[in-house]
């Protein structure tokens, strides 16, 4: 069998069985967010589903360029004791056939891959920030400073929501959306615009993070999809994302994601604790 | 460190000798020492505070840049600059065998191996202080960095040392100035003192960036991101005007080899001859002349920004026009990175596979157009803050990047087609950084996509994917062509045992320490942590394991490269049968080079058992035989 024939079959029967492993990856946890752990928001769908699909793509790409090492180190190999010394007998130094392939296909697949699924999870990416498509949102400001994750919700009069040890905490409602509106600045220095640095808002689970920059008043809408809280998940917690100074390991908040009514009697607590 | 062609000593240089009173390293020391006493006891006293410490931040700022003066001046640009200025004879370098390395020299071999002295010595010291975030990591709470600072402070100064010492200095000021001469048949570089003094910015630069912390700790990582940094310790002082010392090292590299690949070429040596690895250091340079000005300028922003304060980058400024500035620059720093090491793949496949080089235009013109591509795909490392209308563009030319990139692989692939290779330990290193890199740049698609960024940026899947492309990508193809040219500077060889050995070691353990730091990034483990939720230890600890075998597997190539360097078996001249004029002269080869200029009349890539041999036979143009 010719060489060109061998490797066409290992490519496809290593790609196929590729395929078969990254099919079992990504259908690990629910929806297909497997690579990412599971997935607790509209928005991180959109993530995980370009990065599954991606997967797909790059898995016989990957095989072709490895097996491509591998098959040369076990085929062309010479032995230093061989007596086939001297050049190669085969000697081109181009293949148009190949060399257009090679072009083409990587012309278009890269073409492919920002269409989609960059571009078109950009649309519904931009789709789930339109105001419109938000109803009923429930309003969150995220205040970052150093070194602190602080909640309010306006809509509810609690300026700053905490927990019984009197930590930062955010509940959010399963279900509704949620807009988040991000400020960074140090509202018991708010004097000093000096310590105002970048920090980035990420909650993993939500599979999405944005960065929060002094001076800017930013928003991110998001829609939470799963009863989850940092004690079951701790992929379920505010992370800052952007070093931003010593404290920045430790700049966490724990996340709860609760029923509508469990939501409803947390928020009594806290009016009631006067928080 | 056996270049030891021994000159004989003529009188002048030993009368030379004899007027000179100290070792360079030890005056520039001394005069460095005393540049910055005074210059900073007059800053002090310009401006005095009665509240400041004895190293103020205006005195540490004006006294390095006296320090660093005292220190050029004393390691032989007093001698070899100054003094010819006001008509004296520059004086003829004296020293030999292993003194030459540290004296100023105008060879460019020896400030080659000079760089590659020094780059090698970072490379083990930011390696060593990875090892210790690795030993912090393997615990979720502090355990030998009591507090973060000290801890991201590490991080900055492995990232900045490792960045701007090795991945960028080791293959251009290293490789770059001791081959590329003899590559192109030239005796010289074009500006051989500037480059004799551009080395020793590279210690200094690597001192004051280790020194940093005795200012304060900066904790911003080797990114200096503002508005951080201007509210951060002093420490990131030293860290501009230790990134400023060893960019404008690199900047002289280029500005030299530029103008000796574009003048210097021997007869014959047409662009179309022009060997791969000399496109490589030449697209390169070109980089660094066009972005390292850009990154200096707007460090020296930041220095004043801090000194002042301006307030370009915060709150009341612009916060983003730093990271705009720095990555503008600082992608095309990772191109900077790369395209040696892409180069150097298809400048050794054809050795070692006794076959013609594939698509060998092609292999040019991908390393050219990453070069011109890299400048318009900056903000793909800000889609966390950028505006809507910008994700798409910058998301289209980050992909379209990668069609390039992809050439070299195209060239290095229909080489090893039907070859005949031989598998040496330089040869199994180019293959093991082509497997690296594709991981290194198909997970690159992963954060080119905007959805997906949005979770993976500032995880350690992006830590996983810069790794692969600097180590995987950059640092084994710098090893293949270690063991390569091996034979090259000292006439000497390696053991093939402990070569492979050593090449499948670190392959192993650097793929099973870094393919960790990808799955930790999805499970949520983020950048710049010196404590993380317990749910990633035992994962981290493992990883930690990893890296510690990584590290000793660095450790084994060493010692084999300084042993055969030293005391391996002795060679046959070209032991690989190569055809580039470096193999044209004997090992090591003489202080110019060439006895006799060789003259190319064919391609270098092209293999056959009918083909002519490349370079014109020394009889034809006269003069010794080369040693072939
Ligand atoms: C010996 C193996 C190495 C290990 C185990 C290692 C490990 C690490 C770790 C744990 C981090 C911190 C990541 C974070 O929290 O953001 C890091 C950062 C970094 N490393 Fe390495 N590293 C190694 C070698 C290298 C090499 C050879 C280079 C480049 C030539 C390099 C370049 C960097 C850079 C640029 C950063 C980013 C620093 C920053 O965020 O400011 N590393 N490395
Ligand atoms: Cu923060
Ligand atoms: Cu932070």
């Amino acid at each position: 069998m010719s060489d060109v024939v061998i490797f066409g079959i290992l490519w496809i029967v290593f790609s196929v069985l590729g395929e078969l492993g990254a099919k079992a990856w990504v259908d690990s946890a629910p929806q297909g967010s497997g690579p990412y752990f599971g997935v607790a928001s509209n928005v991180g769908l959109v993530g995980v589903h370009a990065f599954d699909f991606l997967v797909w793509v790059a898995l016989p790409i990957f095989v072709f360029v490895a097996l491509m090492i591998v098959f040369s180190m076990v085929r062309f190999h010479v032995r230093k004791d061989s007596p086939a010394t001297g050049d190669a007998p085969a000697q081109f130094r181009n293949n148009k056939a190949f060399v257009g392939i090679w072009v083409v296909a990587s012309i278009l697949i890269n073409v492919l891959i920002w269409l989609h699924p960059n571009a078109s999870g950009l649309e519904t990416v931009f789709a789930a920030q339109a105001p419109q498509n938000n109803p009923n949102a429930l309003v969150v400001d995220v205040t970052a400073r150093q070194w602190e994750w602080i909640f309010s919700y306006p809509q509810y009069h609690i300026t700053q929501s905490l927990n019984a040890a009197g930590q930062d905490v955010l509940y959010l409602p399963v279900n509704r959306p949620v807009k988040f509106v991000l400020r960074s600045y140090d509202p018991f220095h708010a004097y000093d615009y000096q310590i105002a640095v970048i920090h980035g808002f990420w909650i993993p689970a939500f599979g999405i993070k944005l960065d929060v920059v002094p001076g800017e008043t930013r928003q991110l809408y998001l829609t939470p999809t799963k009863l989850t809280s940092t004690e079951q998940n701790p992929m379920t917690r505010v992370q800052c994302s952007e070093v931003c100074g010593p404290g920045h390991p430790y700049m966490e908040a724990n996340v709860h994601v609760v029923t509508a009514a469990q939501f409803a009697a947390w928020v009594k607590g806290q009016q009631a604790a006067g928080n | 460190m056996a270049q030891r062609q021994a000159q004989v000593p003529s009188p002048p240089e030993l009368r030379a000798k004899a007027r000179r009173p100290m070792v360079p390293v030890f005056r520039a020391v001394l005069w460095a020492t005393i540049g910055f006493v005074v210059i900073n006891a007059m800053a002090a006293w310009l401006d005095p505070s009665p509240n400041s410490p004895y190293l103020p931040a205006v005195g540490a700022v004006a006294g390095w840049f006296g320090g660093l003066i005292g220190w050029l001046l004393g390691i032989g640009g007093y001698e070899h600059v100054i003094r010819p200025m006001f008509g004296h004879p520059a004086p003829v370098s004296h020293s030999t065998g292993w003194r030459q390395y540290f004296d100023f020299s105008t060879n460019h071999k020896v400030i080659g191996t000079q760089y590659l002295i020094f780059s090698t010595a970072t490379f083990f010291w930011a390696g060593l202080i990875a090892m210790a975030m690795r030993f912090q990591l393997m615990s979720w709470r502090p355990t030998i960095f009591q507090y973060p600072q000290n801890y991201l402070n590490a991080v900055g100064i492995h990232g900045t040392l490792m960045m701007f010492t090795v991945a960028t200095v080791a293959m251009i000021g290293g490789l770059g100035n001791y081959m590329v001469p003899l590559m192109i048949g030239a005796r010289e570089t074009v500006f051989p003192k500037a480059s004799g003094l551009s080395i020793w910015l590279v210690p200094i630069g690597v001192m004051t960036v280790t020194m940093s912390p005795l200012l304060g700790n900066w904790t911003t990582g080797w990114r200096g991101y503002e508005p951080l940094a201007a509210s951060d310790g002093n420490g990131m002082l030293f860290y501009y005007l230790g990134v400023f010392a060893l960019t404008t090292s690199s900047l002289i590299v280029s500005l030299n080899l530029t103008t000796t690949i574009i003048f210097k070429r021997t007869k014959g040596m047409t662009w179309n001859r022009l060997p791969i690895f000399v496109w490589g250091i030449l697209t390169v340079s070109l980089l660094n002349i066009i972005w390292l000005p850009e990154i200096q300028a707007a460090f020296i922003i930041s220095l004043l920004d801090k000194l002042i304060p301006f307030n370009f980058f915060n709150a009341l400024g612009q916060p983003l026009g730093y990271a705009e500035l720095f990555w503008l620059f600082g992608h095309p720093e990772v191109y900077i990175v790369v395209v040696p090491a892409l180069a150097m793949w298809n400048e050794l496949l054809p050795v070692f596979t006794r076959k013609s080089l594939f698509a060998r235009p092609m292999a040019v013109l991908g390393l050219v157009f990453v070069m011109m591509l890299s400048g318009m795909v900056w903000a793909h490392h800000m889609f966390t803050n950028m505006r809507f209308s910008e994700m798409l563009p910058f998301s289209f030319f980050t992909e379209m990047i990668s069609i390039p990139t992809g050439f070299a692989y195209l060239a290095a692939i229909g080489t090893l087609w039907k070859s005949r290779l031989r598998l040496t330990t330089p040869a199994l290193l180019v293959l093991m950084s082509m497997f690296n890199f594709l991981i290194g740049g198909l997970t690159g698609l992963f954060l080119a996509d905007v959805p997906a960024n949005l979770q993976l940026h500032d995880t350690f899947f992006v830590v996983g994917h810069f790794h692969y492309t600097i180590i995987g990508g950059m640092v084994f193809s710098w090893m293949a062509a270690m063991y390569y040219w091996l034979p090259k500077f000292t006439g000497r060889t390696y053991s093939e045992f402990w070569g492979k050995l050593g090449a499948i070691w670190v392959f192993i353990t650097f793929n099973l320490t870094f393919s960790n730091f990808f799955i930790l990034g999805l499970r949520g483990m983020n950048r710049w942590v010196s404590s993380y939720p317990h749910y990633l230890m035992s994962e981290n600890f493992w990883t930690s394991i990893y890296a510690f075998l990584l590290g000793a597997g660095f450790l084994l190539n060493l010692v084999h490269i300084l042993w055969a360097w030293n005391a391996g078996p002795k060679v046959k001249e070209n032991p690989w049968e190569a055809k580039t004029l470096e193999w044209h002269t004997s090992s090591p080869p003489p202080a110019k080079n060439f006895d006799v200029l060789p003259e190319v009349v064919g391609s270098f890539y092209v293999y056959g058992d009918q083909v002519p041999e490349p370079v014109a036979a020394a009889s034809q143009i006269g003069g010794r035989a080369p040693s072939v």
